[in-house]
């Protein structure tokens, strides 16, 4: 390759040109037909019953696996939920426990056995009855396979032994005593199936279709970044669902799914995590779509790192030194307008942050007493930094102990718009206090989170309607062992007080005494500044009316829909009886493009036919 | 891109004789091979250098002992030092493993030829047609140049391709798909399928959601085939032999079609090859915004995990269809141009 | 490949004399070449285009405020549709979305302008040494060129920007790092046919070394050819900062017109109805795109009419 450019105007043969402009037409002809029989043609083994209901969903994550020991994405344990039975399930009226495989469930005196009666009118879909010792087999695999403990290891690491005697009888031993025992959200499977698998970290249970299982529907087609299908199981022992068919369509871009949903082509859109104020907003004006804005199940927060160490005692990362001082902390926060956040970023679709649990866990939510609360005012948050002894130099900027201009790296999600709006809302509230703000937002966190390099970082859990775990991830007993685990801890947070709380209302069994310590606990946490709560956003989603006549949200007075403890929502829904104009709309969509398309290639013809006309004319 | 007038293929003046074609043969191979290998190098370290354990991104922060964290390191041959990964990886490659994706669970070459019929699909669809729009809409211009057509052909040509692909195809959603005013929305907002349908009316479905990206790419795409082809025709069209055909007295046409197109082309065939070794690659955007099941949506939904082994695959295949376009229009360019390697 | 600026005739009379004469020559040139460029009326088009761009982006400060892009003291409320406050109507936080145009063009003509000349310093460098030094020099910087060359650019840049931290930096490098070699290739070509001149046989025969001869006279000959790569590579740097600005791979804190089109994607623009929100940012980095290369594309012809226009 040594001269450029050698395109040169002389005579050459045009037959050949010719030849292969219409080989390299052909060879393309030939990879663009390829392509299409390349892609997996729809089974028809399964082919929708003609005329059935069906509730299109849009989702916006892709699937991890749909092996239930793998999944551990959102929307890969929503179809596990509706595909298999955990042993208990979660009322949709107000949480509290209900059965599910199980009917009962009773734990021994010593609190070491619990014996769960397992119900014997729940098929496989195969026809094959479900047992105890299916739910055993799942169990006991994951304790002893450690690729089939890879999602829901944690929750049977407890776990002594597990038994069958009999097919309604489970019996689990643990090795301590574990309030939790009726919120396993472990998914059963079918042993007959599962046995034959031999490598558990492998598969992914994505190649028989329709995949054998006895929840309120049956997994019956996945191609992936496309959509997951689930056909109703008429024969579910709660009864069958009113949709004859489930299917979650992929849509990578939420504006996608908005305008799907406007236009019929989807029944419910639920955002990754909610839908944005604009899209709610436009949205509530247009006729047939029901916007659900309900109180979300989900925390914010700006979370601080409280000198990230090990269990060991060695530390790790490099937290700023002087957000170890609380006074520095609560002030920080105190510059935090919390009201801002709601108003210009949340516009209203959240409510302003106060204790760890969000409000709409009534029994547990904690508000702070107002000589506690910590109020935005950044006046006097600039005093506290004064006491503090960081104070502010000739350039307005204050200086840490060592004499340098602070400066905090924020952590934020590259994926979450909230956080980068956030985040410069806080480069100005704090600049006001002379406080530099970096803002790193990286597409996976997790890296710098669990070395512990950062000073502070947004963060947000969805808490379950038992708060153990969302609880638990603050203790000490969560750290990692050394700085080369990964432990359960959130933040790194280790507090004696907070610790003792978290014991004593693992031991307390009646409901209302447990309850008030945990609001010990998030009063505790509070005021230690740690995990300063901004916001509990709300659940923004949306659905068609002329298409899902009615749904059950969780909690029923007002709750969301998509991301359920239970299958509740798809479970329930309700055809609309209009649900066929939807289709038919879009099918008018199809005619029309279609018809556009056949007008174009006709123009492109008539071009060239003229052309050709043209020529020939002029060939005498 | 601006890079392609230079990347065109390049002869080797000088060699004439009938046994040349096969050493100019085996020169372009080897040397498609030395970059091949290149590629895989550089799609090795260079995602070796995003920082952060991939071990800790694949366990997704979850409660892991260093126990568990050492099998996985173990399992994906992490804890092998970083040399032996290297040759491990390359000996594989060889075998066509690219490894495991770590948020898939899967091989990389599934997740790729899973994905790879539908990128070939949008990306052959587009480059036919914007090959062919280029090429006769490039000639109109040339034998038309200066006239007021040639003008609003190569303005509009120009104007399409300063265009950002992702922004164009966000207004055609806005104002096609999801409809703007009075104007209903005709086309899909995205995705490849809707579902459910088989046969006949799937593949009806298929085109109509083909329809929008297609656009979009051959709107930005099809500009730099006209300009190089008007360009071509233009340097072709002052050639003595022209002037010679028509002082003998043959037609316009019969002379840009016999003699003029057929030599102007040469240089736009190469471009083609070129062309659509890029468009595979250039497809991120376009299908990130249309959520395209294709390679591009998979690089960039790998990349933000990051899945270092679905990354690495992935860049290398991108970077292969690059290649080996180019190499195949280095091989057919002596076959059309006889001065060139024989 | 030749270009027009007449350096061949350089000879020494008496050095001050020469110098003088060089500097009329060059004004004479520059003249000529202004003329020339007059002629293509696109040329003149994509020039206004600029100046009509450059000149708010480089008085932004005192015509809409560095303040403009401040969030907790945003003029209006999110998301207004236009109205004569806010002409182009507010982006999410209520800020004025023209204030955030003409501002947003000085970090995207700022990235477009230093990659560009990040890229076509690389492309420069190696382009003429390469062809000044021939042999495994050669060979081995002209193997790595092809073979950047082949490396699907965009896909390069993502991983570039996704390897670094974000910065503005970082786009500059990953965008100037990844399209260096067309240049290279261009500025070698160039290299050899200046070196086959005599003079060059002349001033190597006179004792210069290769710096004196690089530096004095290769380089000035080969400057047209990179002026007009520059222009032309501008376009395409502020179309790959959209780009990977889009993509979320910019400094998340900085107004540009990519990160603009990012926000209001992020803010659900698209579906909700707010065309306003995408259409300004996306017209601004088409208009100063289109205008650099048909500046780009009118230098090329004005320096090199037989080139004819390949892009």
């Amino acid at each position: 390759m040594d001269t450029n450019d050698q395109y040169g105007g002389h005579h050459r043969t045009p037959g050949r040109v010719r030849l292969v402009v219409a080989a390299g037409a052909a060879a393309l002809t030939l990879s663009a037909a390829l392509a299409t029989p390349l892609s997996p043609a729809r089974p028809q083994a399964y082919a929708a019953d003609d005329g059935g209901r069906v509730l299109t969903v849009a989702v916006a994550q892709s699937v991890d696996s749909l092996s239930p020991f793998l999944a551990v994405r959102l929307l890969s344990t929503s179809i596990h939920r509706l595909t298999y039975e955990y042993l208990t399930n979660y009322d949709p009226e107000d949480n509290h426990v209900v059965p599910g495989l199980a009917t009962r469930w009773e734990s021994s005196p010593d609190k070491l056995t619990w014996t769960y009666t397992i119900r014997s009118d729940s098929r496989w879909s195969d026809g094959r009855q479900a047992t105890a010792e299916d739910a055993a087999w799942t169990f006991q695999t994951m304790m002893t396979d450690p690729g089939a403990a890879t999602a829901n290891g944690s929750f049977v690491s407890n776990f002594e032994k597990v038994t069958a005697p009999n097919p309604t009888t489970l019996v689990i031993k643990l090795k301590k005593p574990q309030a939790t025992m009726t919120a396993l959200d472990v998914p059963i499977v079918p042993k007959h199936v599962w046995e034959k698998v031999d490598d558990f970290s492998k598969f992914n249970n994505d190649k028989d279709f329709p995949v054998v299982g006895n929840g309120p529907f049956v997994l019956t087609d996945h191609k992936p970044d496309s959509y997951v299908r689930l056909k109703a199981n008429r024969d579910f022992w709660r009864g069958a669902p009113k949709f004859d068919e489930l299917v979650f369509r992929y849509y990578k871009d939420q504006d996608a799914a908005v305008s799907a949903l406007r236009k019929g082509e989807v029944s419910f859109v639920a955002g990754s995590p909610s839908l944005t104020p604009a899209q709610a907003s436009s949205l509530k004006g247009e006729k047939n779509i029901h916007v659900n804005d309900a109180p979300g199940r989900r925390f914010y927060a700006l979370a601080v790192n409280p000198g990230a160490r090990a269990k060991n005692g060695e530390t790790l990362g490099d937290g700023h030194p002087s957000l170890l001082d609380q006074r520095v902390r609560n002030a920080l926060f105190k510059a935090v307008d919390r009201k801002a956040v709601i108003d210009k970023v949340f516009q209203g679709h959240a409510v302003e942050g106060a204790g760890y649990i969000p409000p709409r866990f009534t029994q547990y939510f904690w508000k702070p007493s107002p000589g506690q609360e910590l109020t935005y005012d950044p006046v006097e948050a600039g005093r506290m930094l004064d006491r503090a002894g960081l104070r502010k130099n000739a350039d307005g900027r204050r200086v840490g102990k060592d004499g340098k201009p602070l400066t905090y790296r924020v952590l934020c999600h590259a994926t979450d718009p909230n956080d980068k709006a956030i985040g410069r809302y806080l480069q100005e509230w704090w600049g006001e206090l002379g406080i530099g703000v970096t803002l790193t937002c990286l597409d996976n966190v997790t890296d710098p989170w669990l070395a512990g390099e950062y000073d502070l970082a947004f963060d947000g859990w969805s808490v379950n309607p038992d708060p153990d775990f969302v609880l638990s991830i603050h203790t000490c007993a969560a750290l990692p062992a050394t700085p080369e685990d990964t432990g359960a801890t959130d933040n790194f947070i280790c507090d004696k007080k907070y610790d003792e709380l978290y014991a004593r209302q693992l031991a307390e069994y009646d409901p209302d005494k447990r309850a008030a310590l945990v609001k010990q606990m998030e009063s505790r946490l509070y005021d230690l500044g740690y995990m300063n709560v901004m916001a509990y956003p709300n659940a923004v989603e949306a659905y068609r009316t002329d298409q899902i006549a009615s749904i059950t949200t969780m909690p029923a007075k007002a709750g969301n829909i998509y991301g359920q403890d239970g299958y509740w929502s798809w479970w329930s829904a309700v055809p609309a009886d209009s649900g066929d104009s939807s289709g038919s709309s879009s099918s008018t969509g199809v005619v029309i493009g279609i018809v556009t398309g056949v007008v174009v290639l006709a123009g492109v013809g008539a071009f060239f036919a003229r052309r050709r006309r043209a020529t020939a004319d002029e060939r005498e | 891109m601006t890079a392609d007038a230079a990347s065109a293929p390049l002869g080797k003046p000088g060699a004439r004789t009938a046994t040349a074609y096969p050493r100019y043969l085996a020169g372009k191979l080897a040397g498609a091979a030395v970059s091949l290998l290149a590629v895989l190098v550089t799609s090795f370290f260079l995602f070796r250098l995003i920082p952060g354990d991939p071990v800790r991104f694949m366990t997704g922060g979850r409660q892991v002992s260093s126990e568990q964290l050492a099998n996985y390191r173990e399992q994906f041959g992490l804890d092998l030092p970083l040399w032996q990964q290297f040759t491990d990886y390359c000996g594989k490659a060889l075998t066509g493993d690219l490894g495991t994706s770590y948020q898939f669970n899967a091989p990389v070459i599934d997740k790729i030829t899973e994905a790879l019929p539908h990128t070939l699909l949008l990306t052959g669809t587009a480059f036919v047609i914007y090959t062919v729009l280029g090429i006769v809409l490039g000639t109109r211009s040339a034998w038309r140049h200066g006239r007021l057509g040639d003008r609003l052909n190569t303005g509009l040509a120009l104007v399409l391709y300063s265009v950002p692909s992702f922004w164009l195809g966000l207004l055609l959603i806005v104002t096609l798909s999801v409809g703007i005013g009075p104007l209903p929305g005709l086309f899909p907002t995205g995705g490849m399928e809707s579902g459910g349908e088989e046969g006949f009316a799937y593949v009806l479905d298929v085109a109509h959601h083909l329809v929008l990206p297609v656009v979009t790419l051959v709107a930005v795409e099809y500009g730099q085939t006209l300009l190089v082809t008007r360009s071509a025709l233009m340097d072709e069209m002052g050639s003595d032999y022209l002037t010679t055909a028509r002082a003998k007295g043959l037609r316009d046409d019969l002379v840009r079609r016999r003699h003029a197109v057929p030599n102007a082309l040469l240089p736009t065939v190469t471009l083609i090859f070129i062309n659509l070794g890029r468009t595979v690659a250039g497809v991120i955007l376009v299908e990130t915004v249309f959520s395209w099941p294709g390679l591009g949506g998979l690089f960039y939904q790998a990349l933000s995990v990051p899945d270092l082994p679905l990354v690495q695959g992935l860049f290398f295949v991108f970077a292969a269809a690059v290649i080996v376009m180019n190499t195949l229009a280095d091989l057919i360019y002596p076959l059309l141009d006889p001065r060139v390697g024989r | 490949m030749t270009t027009g600026t007449g350096m061949t005739k350089e000879q020494g009379s008496s050095p001050v004399r020469s110098r003088s004469l060089a500097r009329r020559r060059r004004r004479d040139s520059a003249a000529r070449f202004w003329r020339q460029y007059r002629t293509h009326r696109a040329g003149l088009f994509g020039l206004g285009a600029l100046l009509l761009f450059a000149l708010p982006a480089l008085t932004a400060p005192l015509l809409v405020g560095s303040d403009v892009d401040d969030v907790t003291d945003a003029p209006g409320g999110p998301l207004e549709d236009p109205s004569t406050a806010f002409p182009f109507g507010t982006d999410r936080f209520g800020r004025n979305l023209l204030g955030l145009v003409i501002w947003g063009a000085r970090v995207s003509l700022l990235v477009g302008l230093l990659a560009a000349v990040l890229s076509v310093a690389i492309g420069t460098l190696i382009g003429v040494t390469a062809g000044h030094f021939k042999g495994w020099y050669a060979t081995v910087t002209m193997r790595i060129t092809d073979w950047f060359l082949v490396m699907p650019t965009l896909v390069l840049a993502i991983a570039l920007a996704t390897v670094m931290p974000r910065s503005l930096l970082t786009i500059v490098v990953a965008i100037g790092v990844t399209t260096w070699p067309t240049t290279a290739r261009l500025v070698r070509a160039q290299t050899l046919a200046v070196e086959t001149r005599p003079y060059i046989e002349r001033a190597r025969a006179l004792g210069g070394g290769h710096w004196h001869i690089m530096s004095r006279h290769v380089l000035p000959n080969v400057m047209p050819l990179v002026l007009a790569q520059t222009t032309l590579i501008i376009s395409s740097a502020i179309l790959a900062e959209a780009t990977l600005a889009f993509l979320g791979l910019g400094d998340p804190t900085v107004v540009s017109w990519g990160a603009l089109l990012q926000d209001a994607r992020e803010a659900g623009a698209v579906s909700s109805g707010h065309w306003w929100y995408l259409v300004p940012p996306g017209v601004a980095i088409a208009v100063v795109a289109l205008a650099f290369t048909l500046c780009g594309r009118a230098v090329e012809q004005v320096l090199n009419p037989r080139l004819g226009v390949s892009r």
